[in-house]
């Protein structure tokens, strides 16, 4: 059982410290405490001009693509359900929130694919009740051999 | 406080509830699997394409039972979830063991998230008999939580005006909203065992899993037909049409001879190709408000419609669908301009369409789809003149 308050008193404990539990943007070892962190099994592919660590955890495949500087410029997920954010996003968390609610507060609401845009990340998500799809990605941090197509 | 106006309690007995249940449709009452649909009009689900229904929920095993208004009717979900703030009697809270209540976490593609309690519910749809089923109590602040800070990680709804239904209405392909998926796996993020103010994902087996009503239903339990009338290319003020419980089980819900059916995969998606491009995740959804999926030649509104394309004139488009087993139709739809619909105040519109991700697996066949069509869909697992479910026929 995955204590969601313990997890998050250290999540607040280690961002003000360093943010090691910060994912996006961050080194690739951080990886490894993501996979620990949800508790799911890691595997590596490598790929032209980058890598992709994939954690499989919970029905769900939370995939974590590496630059050759080793900076993980974008995370991306399907499955069941959709992965703790909070934990993926890291320090870029509080911007996806800040544009998240920009457009729930338009109206009308519409009930559609999410697509957001901030001043560094590109947000999408969509698919259905068993079978979610998302992926968030800083372009300035994308290496140039890849295109975002091959982020999903 | 409105709300509280709309869906005031109604505390009724049993036997009224469920119109009595039995089928005795006497000269001018409605037949007992018959819910009525409307777009428009109400105070609650005003959005745009937005299917809206009441159900009527009551404390497990007694009289004490309540209609909810503005139930949004959902094709792309499983399960009954309901705001706790208009309900006005008890339920029967599910736990893991004793005072460590189960909470969910529901996501939807918009990025919006529900947080909430599961509780056990008698559930009356129509006049058919009551089904005792684990409901989704909408409340941001269960088990101590607050709307930005919760199991979900995300934002969480707080109220009915703010999502703009009640609740709703899952009447999917599927019976369980997360399956098997989350019966095996601890982790899987949807499902919590909570203290007064902790919460821990947790395996939940089916039974306490919040589950579509229909598939519990003594009969008329094999899926729904969704029957709405279409509307003129400008839109309409409102509709008014049926879910109809069960498939060929009575005399107002038998297939037509001519119908095609299209089965989906175990996860209820069907595959789109749309321009050369495949979009294996499809789904037909009333709980979409237009056609949503990409293509970077039509022009999408200006802020604050960019949910919606605006092409200088509507344009006439077409996708195949294809089910599991190979059949495929094409299907061909309209796309108008967003901004022009919206500025006629209508609330019912065939031809709005919006952009989605272009690496997205869903092409999303939302509310339009359903206009001017009979659309069939059947449970997993349910067996009809249809075949077997996971399927949608029209």
């Amino acid at each position: 059982m995955w204590v969601y308050t313990a997890l998050a008193t250290m999540l607040i404990h280690l961002t003000v410290t360093t943010p090691v539990w910060a994912v996006l943007g961050q080194t690739k070892a951080s990886v490894e405490r993501d996979r620990a962190a949800f508790g799911g099994q890691l595997q590596s592919k490598l790929a032209q001009g980058y890598s992709v660590e994939t954690i499989t955890v919970g029905g769900m495949s939370i995939k974590e693509y590496v630059s050759p500087d080793g900076t993980v410029f974008a995370v991306a997920w399907k499955g069941a359900g959709v992965p703790n954010l909070r934990l993926l996003l890291g320090t870029y968390f509080d911007e996806y929130l800040d544009a998240l609610a920009e457009r729930q507060n338009q109206k009308p609401r519409i009930r559609r694919p999410l697509m957001l845009k901030t001043a560094n990340l590109v947000v999408e998500r969509s698919g259905h009740m068993r079978n979610m799809w998302g992926r968030v990605f800083i372009p300035s941090r994308v290496p140039p051999v890849v295109s975002p197509k091959d982020i999903q | 406080m409105m709300y509280r106006a709309i869906v005031i309690a109604c505390l009724w007995l049993v036997s009224a509830c469920g119109s009595g249940g039995g089928g005795n449709g006497g000269a001018g009452s409605s037949p007992t699997n018959v819910l009525t649909v409307t777009v428009g009009g109400s105070e609650i689900c005003t959005n745009v394409n937005s299917p809206c229904t009441q159900v009527t929920i009551c404390q497990p095993g007694t009289s004490t039972c309540q209609t909810i208004s503005d139930m949004l009717v959902d094709t792309g979900s499983t399960g009954v979830r309901i705001f706790g703030s208009v309900l006005s009697i008890p339920l029967q809270q599910e736990v893991e063991s004793p005072g460590q209540p189960i909470g969910e976490c529901q996501f939807f593609a918009d990025g919006s998230a529900l947080w909430g309690s599961v509780q056990l519910a008698d559930v009356v749809l129509a006049g058919e008999p009551a089904v005792t089923v684990p409901i989704h109590v909408i409340a941001a602040t269960f088990a101590g939580q607050t709307s930005t800070q919760n199991p979900c990680n995300n934002p969480v709804e707080t109220d009915p005006q703010e999502a703009e239904f009640n609740g709703i209405l899952g009447i999917g392909l599927l019976t369980h909203d997360c399956g098997t998926s989350c019966e095996i796996n601890d982790n899987n993020n949807r499902y919590f065992s909570c203290t007064a103010s902790t919460c821990g994902s947790i395996a939940a087996p089916l039974s306490t899993q919040v589950q579509n009503p229909v598939w519990l239903l003594p009969s008329d339990n094999n899926g729904v037909i969704l029957t709405l009338p279409n509307v003129p290319s400008a839109g309409a003020p409102s509709l008014s049409g049926s879910v109809i419980l069960g498939i060929g089980t009575a005399s107002n819900n038998s297939p037509s001879p001519n119908i095609s059916t299209f089965t989906t995969n175990q996860d209820g998606s069907l595959t789109t190709v749309y321009n050369g491009t495949t979009f294996p995740e499809s789904i037909i959804d009333t709980g979409s408000n237009g056609y949503f999926f990409p293509d970077s030649t039509l022009p999408v509104c200006p802020i604050p419609q960019q949910d919606f394309y605006c092409p200088p004139a509507a344009i006439n488009l077409s996708a195949t669908l294809f089910s599991v087993n190979g059949r495929q139709a094409p299907v061909p739809f309209q796309v108008a301009n967003a901004a022009s619909l919206l500025r006629t105040g209508n609330a019912v519109f065939s031809n709005l369409g919006g952009p989605s991700p272009s690496s997205s697996p869903t092409f999303d066949w939302g509310l339009p789809f359903f206009l001017g069509r009979v659309v069939f869909v059947a449970i997993e697992g349910q067996s009809s003149t249809l075949g077997t479910g996971p399927l949608y026929a029209f």
